[in-house]
């Protein structure tokens, strides 16, 4: 196993209380797996993401309890100049937000370079031929020409090429992607979507990608883990999910996409809205929203039902996941 | 079609390049908006698409008069809002209102809700006299689904959704005809923004709006429009109702836009042919000669860059009744269905917008002659192939559709189809 995240809690503690943004998440990715996290803002995602990078703001942000395992090795013990030799080298990170996530005042040759003088102990020279390369990995034409540009020159796909090519400058083994293409094109989203899948092949990486949007998981994940509250609502192999989901989030998710065959009528809307990481419903905290819910959903939190009947491991925390399986 | 309340003629708009600090010289001209026509029916819903850059959000502000046109007219029920005088055109601004991509910076944060609704009365007192407002705020309020209790909250006490619904409150304020709605949902969450669609659906057969609704996602643009119309680099490139854009696109456009959108069932993509683009959208300070769209077209020939081609039905379909037969501003258009319609998306729907892309062109080519049958039925044979054909690679789709394209240069506006 790659990686493994078991039982992660983190909370930021702020003026009007705490907030629980990760209450307990497991999940694991193998060498050339794609893990998609989907979730909506203030699901976790974003931040379970941030604790497995150690990028996480700390403080406000802590980890109370959690494991995360890469290749049997607990991160959370490392000392940080430890952690600081996995961070880029072993397992790296590819930001929403190209243009924010780049230097504006140094070139991108300057910036890919530096990963190579830091990590490896390169001169200036060898970074910036190896930056070349980098780029022509990535597809940016004229990569020699464009070496010594700034963030600024390049267009949005172009500045996200940038950010693929820096992550994978050390060769890491798992990479880990915050909505890649939510900022860009579509017709370039498939682009970058496409080269991302491929470089993985090439090199065998993990890959957790994580979105709020169905239509990409789709297309290049193999398992899916539904993030709902900063817990794990439902964990299946990406076919699985779509045919029949077993947790009503899920189901209105999927559900709420537009249709062809629903043309004109109303689309089914989730009611409500995500809930207050400071005031989080006891029991299922997605019972308030839930057409299913029934007195135990107020008081019980759910556990992670296995749902037996996939060959492949599959999970819902639900304690109607049958009835929303099969209805 | 209905009358058309809005009609919009040659849309230009320029942002002027200038160079030099005392004595400012125009060196060029940045083209957001380059000759764009169309009409909105009285009750419809207009769905413009296109991607960041492609001038959709600078039309909708030229609708409601936040930019003025470099050229062109946009008459509202016959009265030209350009040439309009001050007077006139405050009165024809009431009945066209705005509602804005992003509910966290379109409204100000420092005044209440029922200020901030209640506003549009200021600038037009004859709608709600004064004694009157609070009792309309607090209507609208409920209009949209929020509790008419929160008129003096702030905008920071409510969530996206929520703030999105009073923004379309306050476009709702002067009771206006039109709508132009600027990406209303993108800035949200998704289990919200079905919320909001439903709303903006019901309140269009409530007051009877019509709709200018903008947007980046095809999913919810073809939900809630009766017409769509596809911009790229300024320009209109292929308009029509919505079931003849997304079944039966001509312009490649188009085909590679919506093969490009992410399909969120995996079943549905392996049916489905993907067509990659190459490179991204030209600036629109240096828009290409002849077809703007020729620089990242698979089919793009000699003559699109000589020819700039005009919106209009190609000529090809110009005598079919397939669906094919709307505006595309393409030499060589043709029909190709990019997502399969009766994919596992819609779940075993029936096909209802028109018959398959073979039986379409048998029928259309009955009613020609007899030699255009053989060549558009083995088209339609071998774009039904691909169709069918596990889109795995995108390399191969865009290289099919080169051969498909490469068969008839010289057809199209050919004497023959005339």
């Amino acid at each position: 196993m790659l990686l493994e995240v078991r039982d992660l809690h983190v909370e930021f503690h702020t003026r009007d209380g705490v907030a629980k943004a990760v209450n307990g998440v497991n999940y694991s990715v193998e060498a050339g797996e794609t893990l998609a996290v989907l979730g909506e803002s203030g699901s976790g995602k974003s931040v379970t993401a941030q604790a497995v990078m150690g990028i996480l703001d700390m403080p406000p942000g802590k980890i109370p309890k959690g494991e995360i395992l890469f290749k049997g090795q607990d991160l959370l013990k490392l000392k940080e100049e430890e952690r600081r030799k996995v961070r880029g080298a072993k397992m790296a990170m590819i930001f929403q937000d190209a243009l924010s996530s780049l230097n504006p005042v140094l070139s991108v040759g300057e910036q890919l370079g530096e990963m190579f003088i830091v990590h490896k102990g390169m001169s200036k020279k060898d970074a910036r031929a190896k930056a070349v390369e980098l780029m022509d990995r990535v597809r940016i034409p004229a990569a020699r020409e464009r070496v010594g540009q700034y963030p600024h020159q390049f267009s949005g796909g172009m500045r996200q090429r940038i950010m693929i090519a820096m992550a994978l400058a050390l060769e890491p083994e798992l990479i880990i992607a915050d909505e890649p293409t939510t900022a860009l094109d579509v017709t370039v989203q498939a682009q970058v979507m496409d080269l991302l899948a491929e470089l993985q092949r090439e090199y065998n990486m993990g890959l957790i990608l994580i979105t709020h949007d169905l239509g990409v998981v789709a297309d290049v994940a193999d398992k899916i883990a539904v993030m709902y509250a900063g817990r794990i609502v439902e964990q299946a192999p990406v076919h699985e999910i779509y045919k029949a989901p077993a947790h009503p989030y899920t189901r209105g998710l999927l559900d709420s996409i537009p249709r062809l065959d629903q043309k004109g009528q109303e689309l089914y809307a989730i009611k409500g809205l995500p809930p207050n990481l400071l005031a989080i419903p006891p029991g299922c905290a997605f019972n308030p929203r839930c057409p299913m819910a029934q007195d135990v959903c107020r008081t019980d939190v759910p556990p992670l039902y296995e749902v037996t009947e996939s060959p492949v491991p599959r999970a819902s925390a639900c304690h109607f996941w049958k009835e929303c399986l099969h209805g | 079609m209905a009358e058309a309340i809005l009609e919009v003629r040659d849309l230009h708009k320029h942002y002027p390049l200038t160079q030099g600090i005392l004595f400012k010289k125009q060196v060029g001209a940045v083209k957001a908006v380059d000759g764009v026509d169309f009409d909105l029916a009285s009750g419809e819903t207009l769905g413009i698409v296109g991607e960041s850059g492609c001038g959709k959000s600078t039309v909708a502000k030229m609708l409601v008069n936040l930019e003025k046109p470099t050229s062109g007219s946009i008459k509202y029920k016959g009265e030209d809002l350009t040439k309009l005088s001050p007077r006139a055109l405050k009165a024809v601004r009431r009945n066209i209102q705005m509602v804005f991509q992003d509910p966290y910076t379109s409204l100000n944060p420092r005044m209440t809700v029922g200020d901030i609704i209640g506003e549009p009365y200021e600038i037009h007192p004859e709608v709600a006299p004064k004694g009157d407002r609070r009792r309309k705020v607090q209507d609208l309020l409920d209009v949209v689904g929020l509790n008419p209790e929160y008129i003096n909250r702030y905008p920071h006490q409510f969530s996206g959704g929520q703030r999105q619904r009073i923004g379309i409150a306050r476009g709702l304020a002067l009771q206006p005809e039109i709508i132009v709605a600027d990406e209303p949902v993108s800035a949200l969450d998704v289990s919200v923004q079905a919320q909001v669609v439903n709303l903006l659906d019901r309140l269009q057969s409530e007051f009877a709006l019509s709709y200018v609704f903008i947007a980046h996602d095809l999913s919810i643009v073809r939900h809630i429009s009766d017409r769509v119309g596809v911009m790229y680099l300024g320009r209109i490139v292929e308009i029509g109702t919505d079931a003849q854009i997304y079944d039966h696109p001509t312009h490649p456009y188009t085909q590679a836009l919506l093969s490009a959108v992410p399909v969120p069932d995996p079943e549905a993509r392996a049916h489905r042919e993907r067509i990659i683009l190459t490179g991204d959208v030209p600036s629109p300070a240096n828009v290409p000669s002849g077809c703007r769209f020729r620089t990242r077209c698979w089919k793009a020939q000699e003559r699109c860059a000589l020819e700039v081609p005009l919106l209009a039905v190609p000529a090809v379909f110009r005598l079919t009744d397939s669906p094919a037969r709307h505006d595309s501003a393409c030499h060589f258009a043709e029909e190709k269905q990019v997502v399969p319609p009766e994919d596992s998306l819609a779940h075993a729907a029936p096909l209802e917008d028109g018959p398959a892309p073979v039986e379409a062109a048998r029928e259309a080519a009955s009613e020609e002659g007899a030699e255009e049958e053989a060549v558009a039925i083995a088209e339609a044979d071998e774009a039904a192939a691909e169709g069918r054909g596990a889109g795995g690679a995108g390399g191969d789709g865009s290289d099919g559709a080169g051969g498909a394209g490469e068969g008839r240069p010289e057809e199209p506006g050919g004497p023959k189809t005339l």
